[in-house]
């Protein structure tokens, strides 16, 4: 079960809001390589690991992902305080703005309302994890070009801590391949299913 | 050591000398690595220098201010940070005492927390005379985040 907090991660304080900013930040909210995804690759995925090791890292880091679901989320909210409507008429966030208004909507920047194709549930231990090696790279690549796009420094602050959580739990799945095949058999750790033959 | 072959050697990790072809690796990060202190970990997201991988040099160089919200996020990241590593490397004994050190520092830290600044969950008793969980700020508001 989950326990709510009243509190974020890792601070999140936008002075200017920036229209513009938030319909391209929304991506890691709703988009492909987002924290939705995340959060919902994993927290699904580890219900058919067989073992304790991968059970424990994709319950731990998919909570972080929920952790970092709000965080974009408090970005985009902050993003799109109080704005005028010459604000959103002249911004790339009037498209955004007149189906959802200053709500958070899981969509991506190109439009794309969130879908669970963005996922990968394979019930194969190895081929789950190495999707999850993909999606870490991937989102990480997303906060890069997000920082390119972006000049705003209190925006920059949250999306490089994020980038770099990446970049750990990238690594942690990485070392967690190796606890698995470990247990596996080391001649062929594709001879069978672990999570349906052992 | 000197610091450059301490520095090179602690972003550098461990692959079997012989493996199964056709599989996927990422080398193990080494018992016992280099650690930042809480404060600084929380800016750089990640507790540990030998992961500090940013892009283009851009780097968070000025940490947050101190108040009651922000120390206990320095505490629960630094927390965070360990429980992912002691995920796969359950057997380092330096960390798991520091993650037990943290686990009893941000304990801690919650209880005067919520006595002080109102309830941080629904779990931790708090003495109020009225039910004060609902009240604003709310933490995705920017008020919530604002220094001091």
């Amino acid at each position: 079960m989950f326990d709510y907090s009243k509190k974020l991660q890792y601070p999140v304080k936008i002075d200017k809001p920036n229209p513009r900013l938030a319909a391209i930040i929304i991506s890691q909210y709703g988009g492909p390589d987002g924290e939705l995804a995340a959060s919902l690759r994993y927290l699904s995925q580890r219900f058919s690991m067989p073992f304790d090791d991968q059970k424990g890292l994709l319950t731990d880091i998919g909570v972080e992902e929920l952790n970092h679901l709000e965080m974009v989320g408090a970005i985009v909210h902050q993003l799109t305080r109080k704005l005028t409507d010459k604000q959103i008429e002249d911004s790339a966030f009037a498209p955004y703005f007149v189906d959802h208004g200053a709500g958070v909507y899981p969509v991506a920047a190109a439009g794309n309302p969130f879908t669970a194709a963005y996922i990968g549930v394979k019930g194969d231990p190895i081929a789950d994890l190495t999707e999850d090696l993909a999606a870490e790279q991937k989102a990480r690549v997303t906060y890069d070009n997000i920082l390119r796009l972006s000049d705003d420094p209190d925006v920059n602050d949250v999306i490089k801590f994020l980038r770099q959580r990446e970049i750990v739990h990238f690594q942690r799945f990485g070392e967690s391949i190796q606890q698995l095949r470990e247990k596996l058999n080391q001649k062929n750790v594709y001879y069978m299913n672990p999570a349906i033959d052992m | 050591m000197d610091n450059k072959k301490k520095n090179i050697q602690m972003c550098q990790g461990r692959l079997p000398a012989m493996a199964p072809l056709a599989n996927p690796y990422v080398p193990f990060q080494l018992e016992d690595p280099p650690k930042y202190e809480g404060r600084k970990a929380l800016i750089r997201g990640t507790l540990f220098p030998g992961l500090d991988l940013p892009f283009m040099g851009m780097v968070n160089q000025k940490e947050k201010p101190i108040t009651p919200k922000t120390e206990l996020q320095v505490m629960a990241f630094a927390l965070q940070e360990l429980a992912l590593y002691l995920d796969t490397h359950p057997d380092d004994k330096e960390a798991l005492e520091l993650y037990r050190t943290y686990q009893r520092m941000l304990y801690k830290g919650k209880m005067e927390y919520s006595e002080k600044c109102g309830p941080l969950t629904h779990i931790i008793p708090v003495d109020d005379k009225t039910y004060t969980w609902l009240d604003d700020p709310w933490p995705w508001e920017y008020c919530a985040n604002k220094e001091g």
